[in-house]
């Protein structure tokens, strides 16, 4: 029965992906104005052969439906097509990307997380409380102002007036001669990485805080109560556990936003990462890198919630196996 | 007690807010676009945070720029909103194959990057202020049209829907009268959430030069101080009040939405009141 609901899930996870960068593909194509009128706005005109040269080298002057075939035909070869800026194959470039996005996502996202679910479960538990409310508004408050203005307020007070940190970038000019030195990465690393966990603790926060008081009100956490078990006994093996079940939807959710919501933190600090190569990408319309980029969204995001449907089959025994989560 | 002034400041922030929006060419000093003095004036009697460098009114395009951070948000709001009642009212009242067909579109449409294709979107169209919101609203209806599906599929198993629909009621009828009324709070608390992501979002955007050029926002304020050296030369009059402005109007739209979201949830409010 488990395999049988695996299999289902893997089917749809599947024709998901296919039908979500089938419509990427339209769309990015269907968008006027492109790589070489961007580059040299009047070569067409002047000389039409560099251009048709340029279309013929990357299979543009095909019907569009050929293009298509070929496109998926190659995705799932493993050949994701060639950056017009870069002229090296797409999926080289956002391999490279990846790694430097995931040194500072990793542990923001780690980080979030654990702050996020501790400070909303043990706020959730004693809620109602002085310490909780003040707590609730400051989260309030952090939420409400966008990341990319706490990034640069960070930059101006502990980058610019302490010059504690650099103002952006990911090594220090001295790299060149002495090479990449990992406390050096790790010093540009740590303001962006600060700005990340900030921005998403108050949304964790706040969906653990109301997920445990609906669980601080359930008839099970009375009925442990009045066993006479101790207080933290109730929070630990009762209300935790059950607080924590909407929680993997979310966290699954937040792992595919962060990829796209680090556009804006990157862009600021000029981090070499997915979120500066997509917005460079864009601005240059370069076609095929942006085909990949949503690619490995999509998939990251298909991912995603393919681990969090089978972890539910492990952690909530009361889904039914084959409806939809 | 307490949410219920936190609700009143909000809202008092909201109505200035939109008075200044409304009335904007009645405050400004100076015409935000014309250039009237040499660049980079430092604040003064004439102009209250100096000027740019192209030598605009700091101050004057300050006040205007309340406007577009404003509309933004709430017609972005109002398409992704509406939008999103529609279809999951209609999903979740049919229920059956209208359901999971309905429900199975959405998932595939949640998989689609929608930031990024945001962007793309408004570089590639180069729409207007207006554009630009209804775009936001058509990208980001899909989580909200999953909530609201939840709530009326669990309404339309009450009774007094049963016996409206024995009465020999018609669905939209239904769904117009008895369904959208009774979902309606919710719809408010998170168009309240809505406008006030969009108007980040939107401010966002113009941050990294994609707005609309023909209007003044805030976004491209931030930008034009951060890349033409405002932050370098610590002119902090030409890149804070922008920003300042964003978060103070953001807070005081998140007042509005959190005391809102308590009022309508007993099970809340009955813990934190």
């Amino acid at each position: 029965m488990y395999a049988e609901y695996i299999i289902k899930r893997f089917f749809y996870s599947f024709l998901a992906f296919f039908i979500s960068i089938s419509i990427t593909f339209s769309i990015l194509h269907l968008m006027p104005g492109d790589y070489i009128h961007y580059l040299a706005p009047y070569l067409a005109e002047v000389n039409p052969e560099a251009s048709e040269l340029f279309r013929h080298q990357f299979g543009l002057d095909k019907p569009i439906i050929e293009q298509y075939f070929i496109y998926i035909y190659n995705v799932f070869h493993g050949n994701w097509g060639y950056s017009f800026q870069y002229r090296v194959p797409v999926l080289k470039i956002i391999s490279e990307k990846l790694y430097w996005t995931l040194i500072i996502l990793l542990p923001s996202t780690f980080l979030s997380i654990v702050i996020g679910i501790f400070m909303g479960a043990h706020f959730g538990w004693r809620s109602g409380t002085k310490k909780d409310l003040s707590v609730l508004n400051v989260m309030i408050f952090i939420r409400a102002i966008p990341s990319y203005w706490w990034a640069i307020m960070l930059i101006l007070v502990f980058g610019f007036y302490f010059n504690l940190f650099p103002l952006g970038g990911f090594i220090s000019i001295s790299a060149l001669e002495l090479g990449i030195n990992y406390l050096d990465v790790l010093h540009h690393a740590i303001l962006p990485i600060f700005t990340l966990t900030l921005c998403s603790i108050p949304g964790i926060y706040y969906l653990m805080r109301n997920s445990m008081l609906l669980t601080v009100g359930e008839d099970y956490i009375i009925t442990a109560r009045a066993k006479g078990l101790e207080e933290r006994n109730v929070l630990r093996k009762h209300a935790l556990k059950n607080a924590m079940l909407p929680m993997i939807t979310m966290i699954t959710l937040e792992c595919a936003h962060m990829i796209t919501g680090s556009i804006f933190i990157e862009t600021i600090f000029s981090w070499p990462g997915l979120g500066l190569l997509t917005f460079n990408a864009i601005l240059a319309r370069d076609l095929f890198l942006l085909q990949g980029i949503f690619l490995i969204c999509t998939l990251i995001i298909i991912i995603a919630n393919f681990i969090a449907d089978l972890s539910y089959l492990y952690i909530d025994p009361r889904i039914k196996v084959g409806e939809s989560a | 007690m307490l949410r219920k002034k936190t609700f009143a400041i909000g809202i008092c922030i909201l109505v200035a807010f939109s008075i200044i929006a409304i009335f904007s060419p009645l405050l400004t000093p100076y015409d935000p676009y014309k250039i009237i003095e040499t660049p980079l004036e430092k604040p003064n009697k004439n102009h209250v945070l100096g000027t740019n460098a192209l030598g605009q009114d700091i101050f004057s395009r300050l006040i205007y720029g309340t406007r577009a951070t404003l509309l933004i948000g709430f017609i972005g709001a109002l398409v992704s909103i509406s939008i999103g009642t529609f279809v999951g009212t209609v999903s979740g009242y049919y229920g059956g194959k209208i359901d999971e067909f309905i429900t199975r579109a959405i998932d595939i449409i949640m998989t689609i990057p929608m930031f990024p294709l945001l962007l793309v979107l408004s570089i590639f169209l180069t729409p207007n202020m207006l554009g630009i919101s209804v775009l936001m609203g058509i990208l980001g209806w899909a989580g909200f049209s999953r909530i609201i599906r939840s709530q009326v599929l669990s309404l339309s198993e009450y009774n007094f829907i049963y016996s409206v629909r024995a009465m020999g009621a018609r669905d939209p009828y239904i769904m117009a009268k008895h369904i959208l009324p009774n979902i309606l709070p919710l719809v408010v608390v998170k168009f309240v959430f809505a406008a006030q992501n969009y108007m980040l979002m939107g401010v966002g955007l113009g941050f990294l030069g994609l707005g609309d050029p023909s209007m003044i926002d805030w976004g491209q304020m931030i930008n034009c101080a951060y890349t033409n050296g405002g932050f370098a030369l610590g002119m902090w009059w030409w890149l804070l009040p922008p920003g300042l402005s964003i978060a103070f109007l953001s807070i005081a739209v998140s007042l509005v939405g959190y005391s809102f979201e308590d009022e309508i949830n007993p099970r809340l409010r009955r813990m934190v009141s």
